[in-house]
């Protein structure tokens, strides 16, 4: 018998396995958070809010909603003084002084039925006195707009967001590298251009649900629909004032997340509710309407870039500012705009650079994460002018990219070391799959048909101590149970979790399972589920957890078979000997332990192995310059390309091919990579094709399926085409990194560069509807007017 | 901020046993009741606010309302309950009026089709009804069952505005007759809505042409456009050039050209007025020579 090598990857890790949760997703047995029961005695909340974008509140009298039959508490912000916020802390539970946004929550109803709720709503008497608003980022950054929060100067704030006091500024990132000034001289080419990046919304098919109970101690249970129970846990204490361990919160499955159900938004609502009629368990679940008006929204745009190269097509300047529209609050968007600072050249090595980032409030809905975290809306613009660099030189858009992309070694935007990366290899590879240089000839005389390209990275944004932990429990049966605190929204990390357990530990695929649903007082702790990071992050504490299973039991039968642990290892649930070939079942070993000899008494007993992650390597940034020793974590990269056909009599523009390529690090599951990177194109050709929230005034005015259009499946190419590229992480577990969100990042640059290659005509900001393009035909005289 | 209702208002659903019985009910309690088919809008408007009635008088089971029906002499009878899938899969639809299968194929979804009508449609009267163009250029009529008993309402005069009909109150609509399809008929329904299904039209484009020896060109061609007007519209003047001139490319282009100039469409959420027109110039210009193709191919 030869001993495995440990460099080895082991079974079942980058297999194809069966989701974990498959059976019970397909039979509709899963449980979500609107599933749950409560008999009875639940109490259903609906909300108050305000129909003002930016008011001050002189009055509330829920006196007549109260003496409503079966209503029976109206809750206000009175009493709930404290803050919430990620990063920022910049809201109340409820409205309590000005309401910010159409939406805004001022007060909250508990009552026998819906219908009661809803009915009390319109008997709660609030005045205002309506004040100017703020609609658009780069006036609200200027001196002249109103300000939104006189208080940001007092607002606890992370140690790495840096507001400006007296203005509508809640962060400015800046990055300063090199000399831009005296860049542009040398350059053969200058591109500048504005983009407005619409806000969209994450129309998640489970919408936002939040049940809330507080005992006759004060002891908080909150069951939601949650990417983040451990972060809800904290951020909910502390803006009540209370401890963390007398929150408990519990996550049953997620019906789609893509962020919007990251940190704390209506559950906190539904928990001051409860507080006011205890032992009472209080249901709060948004409507498709709340939570288009009301949910976190990706947060609207404005983009300028200004890019030069030299007539060999290097690049050798980027000045590029973006105004966040954050909305009412930003405690969580502030980090986007940091996000979107840090990396703000895209995948380039450029030796000169000036990013500026802000993030403004405006009386918009509360800007939140969404997959992609700032990304794709800054690649949207950024990737178009690079594009145009190329044509500019007559260079092929693809060399350009291949010329100038980030490298292992490189020295980045803020003079973080770049890692081993397989960019370079992606744009080959996507270039190969979409036969970049062929010709093919559109399907009529009024079709033209185009190809393009566009490149991304993204790193995980998030706290630079966001931690992860995890356990591993063997049963007697030699099964383990693996404990976690990140969540399952879908994206299959339940499955991919189990994997890295089973291959660690040695035992097979089918004999692992997950302790769920996530409860913080059961789970250990996970920061979010956010940021692409599960795979990465959770994943190396299962595996340091498992790896710690598998030591204690190798202790135990070292010592009862008298061998050096060295030469022990656990194969397909057994624990062999290299030495002596002998082997024993995991079966009962891992909670009885083994028997010394002659009855000599016990050795051993339950196994639980424990593992925790926490990349504590990552350093903090000059705030003047954004220059620091490292940045981030490591940066997921890829490219993607497109073929479209534009239909000259309508504008409507079809993709014909589609093909993906990212560096993955290790694909744990590769059938579960391709399903993100295929998911993450579909996303990201809705949000280049139809999606937008429409904002008049701050009132949403699309607030459903009737005129917010997503992408169905009729809408999506029939060839797609996902390329798996693998360049170790070091940091990461088997060198895995995260693909959730990045299959979104360069979709929609890469359609707006096919629609240049096909009729020489740039369409701007998405989205690209039919309308939209056919405009630009027309203005562009390609098409006949009217 | 407008918010829907987390549910329905409450109501009172109400199953006469006779069309006399609903009627009277509908008469006697004017603006409380309404009539109940497949509820696809209804359902929606109630939870949204816009409609308060108090009784849904359901009709789906009176007599004559699910029946499709066919005779070569007097045409098809499309009960008013009959859903858009039944329609779409009729074969007697199939065979002698494609143009309306395709028409109602273009609307929603499968499961919504399962529940919408074809007079559902057309009552609720919005210049987005993708079947309404079909029914017009067929020359339907309406059979309307009132206090006073039946009567025949061609589609012509029966639209009044966005949601406004002729109808009166205690008026049901019983079913929607077509009389036999022209001979030699070919149909074409152009829908532009923002993505491949399920959406409202941004315009939609009814084309029905057929030989006629009474007009000058020796073809008769129905138009009608959805979207582009308060009530669906009907472009006479591109309908007369295609009768009175002998038809060329050249004239095919002049009609869509035409049926731009007849429309003054809106600008709203889902479109703006400019695409509308320009839209219409090239979708009914697309639909003729789809249409014209047919008819000239089964002339040699």
């Amino acid at each position: 018998m030869e001993k495995s090598d440990s460099q080895k990857i082991p079974q079942p890790v980058g297999e194809n396995v069966q989701r974990i949760d498959a059976l019970e997703k397909v039979t509709g047995s899963a449980v979500f958070g609107d599933d749950i029961q409560f008999g009875p005695g639940l109490l259903h909340a609906r909300i108050k809010r305000s129909p003002h974008p930016h008011a001050l509140i002189k009055k509330i009298d829920g006196s007549k909603a109260l003496a409503l039959p079966g209503v029976k508490a109206v809750v206000t912000g009175e009493g709930f003084d404290g803050y919430l916020g990620l990063y920022l802390q910049d809201r109340h539970i409820f409205a309590t002084d000005r309401v910010r946004y159409v939406g805004d929550p001022v007060a909250g109803v508990a009552a026998t039925t819906e219908e009661i709720a809803e009915k009390a709503l319109d008997l709660i008497d609030v005045e205002y006195e309506v004040l100017p608003a703020v609609f658009d980022p780069e006036y609200g950054a200027t001196p002249e707009a109103p300000l939104l929060h006189p208080d940001l100067k007092n607002y606890a704030v992370a140690n790495f967001i840096f507001p400006k006091a007296d203005t509508n500024i809640s962060n400015h990132f800046r990055i300063r590298k090199g000399d831009t000034s005296s860049a542009w001289a040398q350059c053969a080419a200058v591109v500048e251009h504005k983009y407005r990046v619409p806000h969209i919304q994450h129309v998640p098919i489970e919408t936002h649900v939040a049940v809330a109970r507080v005992d006759d101690r004060g002891k908080i249970t909150l069951w939601g629909s949650s990417q983040s129970p451990f972060a809800q846990r904290n951020l909910i204490a502390k803006a009540l004032h209370i401890s963390q361990s007398d929150v408990e919160v519990i996550a049953p499955y997620v019906g789609g997340g893509f962020g919007c159900k990251a940190g704390v938004s209506m559950e906190a609502l539904a928990v001051a509710i409860a507080m006011k009629v205890r032992g009472r368990p209080v249901k709060l679940l948004l409507t498709r309407e709340e939570e288009f008006h009301t949910a976190f929204v990706r947060q609207g745009v404005v983009a300028y870039f200004k890019m030069g190269c030299d007539k060999d097509g290097k690049i050798l300047a980027m000045e590029n500012r973006y105004y966040w529209d954050g909305g009412a609050y930003t405690e969580y968007g502030v980090n986007i705009t940091r996000a979107s600072g840090y990396s703000g050249t895209g995948p380039y090595r450029v030796p000169n650079v000036s990013v500026d980032s802000f993030c403004v409030y405006t009386n918009h809905p509360v800007g939140g994460p969404m997959r992609g975290f700032g990304m794709p809306e800054m690649h949207a613009g950024l990737e178009q002018c690079v594009d145009e660099l190329a044509h500019a030189i007559k260079m092929d858009p693809a060399e350009i990219r291949l010329r100038n992309c980030v490298r292992g070694g490189d020295i980045i935007l803020t003079g973080m070391k770049m890692h081993p990366t397989g960019l370079s290899e992606c744009i080959q590879k996507a270039r190969e799959a979409i036969h970049w240089d062929e010709v093919h000839p559109a399907s009529g005389p009024n079709k033209r048909r185009g190809k393009g390209m566009a490149i991304m990275w993204k790193a995980p944004a998030m706290s630079p101590n966001a931690g992860s932990s995890a356990w591993v429990e063997m049963n007697e049966d030699g099964t383990a149970t693996v404990g976690l605190g990140g969540q399952e929204i879908g994206q299959g990390t339940f499955t991919v979790m189990a994997q890295i357990a089973a291959g660690t530990l040695g035992i097979p695929f089918e004999n692992v399972r997950i302790a769920r649903p996530v409860d913080t007082d059961y789970s250990p702790y996970e920061w979010q589920t956010v940021a692409s990071r599960l795979t990465w992050s959770m994943g190396n504490a299962v595996m340091a957890a498992a790896k710690d299973a598998k030591r204690q039991i190798l202790e135990v039968v070292a010592e009862a078979w008298k061998e050096n642990i060295d030469d022990l290892d656990i194969v397909n649930g057994n624990v062999i000997s290299y030495k002596t070939e002998e082997s024993i079942s995991l079966q009962d070993i891992t909670i009885y332990g083994m028997p010394r000899e002659n009855f000599n008494g016990w050795i051993g007993g339950p196994i639980v192995g424990r593992g925790k992650f926490m990349p504590t390597y990552v350093t903090g940034l000059d705030p003047e310059t954004g220059q620091g020793e490292r940045s981030v974590v490591h940066y997921t990269t890829g490219a993607q390309a497109v073929e479209v056909e534009v239909d000259l009599e309508t504008g409507r523009v079809e993709v014909i091919k589609a093909v993906a390529a990212f560096d993955v690090g290790k694909a744990i599951n590769p059938k579960l990579v391709k399903a993100q990177m295929e998911g993450g194109l579909v996303q990201g050709l809705s949000t280049a094709f139809f999606e937008t929230l429409r904002l008049k005034d701050g009132v949403v005015i699309n607030p459903s399926f009737v005129d917010y259009r997503i992408a169905t499946s009729s809408d999506a190419p029939a060839d797609i085409e996902s390329i798996i590229v693998e360049t170790a992480q070091d940091d990461g577990p088997f060198g895995a990194r995260g693909i959730g969100e990045h299959s979104l990042v360069p979709t929609v640059p890469a359609v707006a560069n096919a629609i240049y290659a096909a009729t020489g005509v740039r369409v701007g900001a998405p989205p690209f509807s039919a309308e939209k393009v056919f405009l630009a035909l027309m203005e562009a005289g390609l098409v006949k007017g009217v | 901020m407008h918010s829907a209702h987390p549910g329905l208002p409450e109501f009172d659903y109400v199953k006469p046993a006779s069309l006399a019985e609903a009627s009277a009910f509908l008469k006697a309690h004017v603006g409380e009741a309404r009539p109940f088919m497949g509820g696809t809008d209804t359902f929606v408007r109630m939870r949204d606010g816009f409609w308060k009635e108090k009784y849904l008088v359901d009709v789906k089971h009176l007599e004559g309302m699910q029946d499709i029906t066919y005779d070569p002499a007097a045409g098809l009878v499309i009960g008013a309950a009959v859903n858009m899938n039944r329609v779409v899969a009729s074969p007697l639809v199939k065979e002698h009026y494609p143009l309306l299968a395709e028409a109602a194929h273009s609307v929603a979804s499968y499961q919504l089709r399962t529940r919408a009508t074809i007079v559902g449609n057309i009552c609720n009267a919005s210049p987005a009804g993708d079947t309404t163009g079909a029914c017009i250029a067929f020359d339907a009529r309406l059979k309307v069952h009132g206090v006073d008993g039946f009567r025949f309402e061609p589609l012509q005069t029966f639209f009044k505005g966005p949601g406004k009909t002729v109808l009166q109150p205690g008026d049901i609509v019983v079913s929607i007759h077509f009389p036999p399809a022209p001979r030699g008929a070919q149909g074409k329904y152009i829908k532009l809505g923002r993505n491949a299904i399920g959406d409202l039209s941004i315009v939609g484009i009814t084309v029905l042409g057929y030989p006629d020896a009474s007009s000058s060109s020796g073809y008769r061609f129905k138009i009608a456009l959805a979207s582009v007007a308060p009530t669906p519209f009907v472009p006479a003047p591109a309908e007369a050039l295609l009768a009175e001139k002998t038809i060329t490319p050249a004239l095919l282009e002049e009609a869509a050209q035409a049926a731009m100039d007849a429309c003054k469409p809106i600008d709203d959420v889902r479109s703006s007025a400019v695409y509308r027109k320009a839209m219409v110039r090239n979708l009914t210009h697309k639909a003729l020579v789809d249409v014209w193709g047919r008819l000239s191919a089964a002339a040699r």
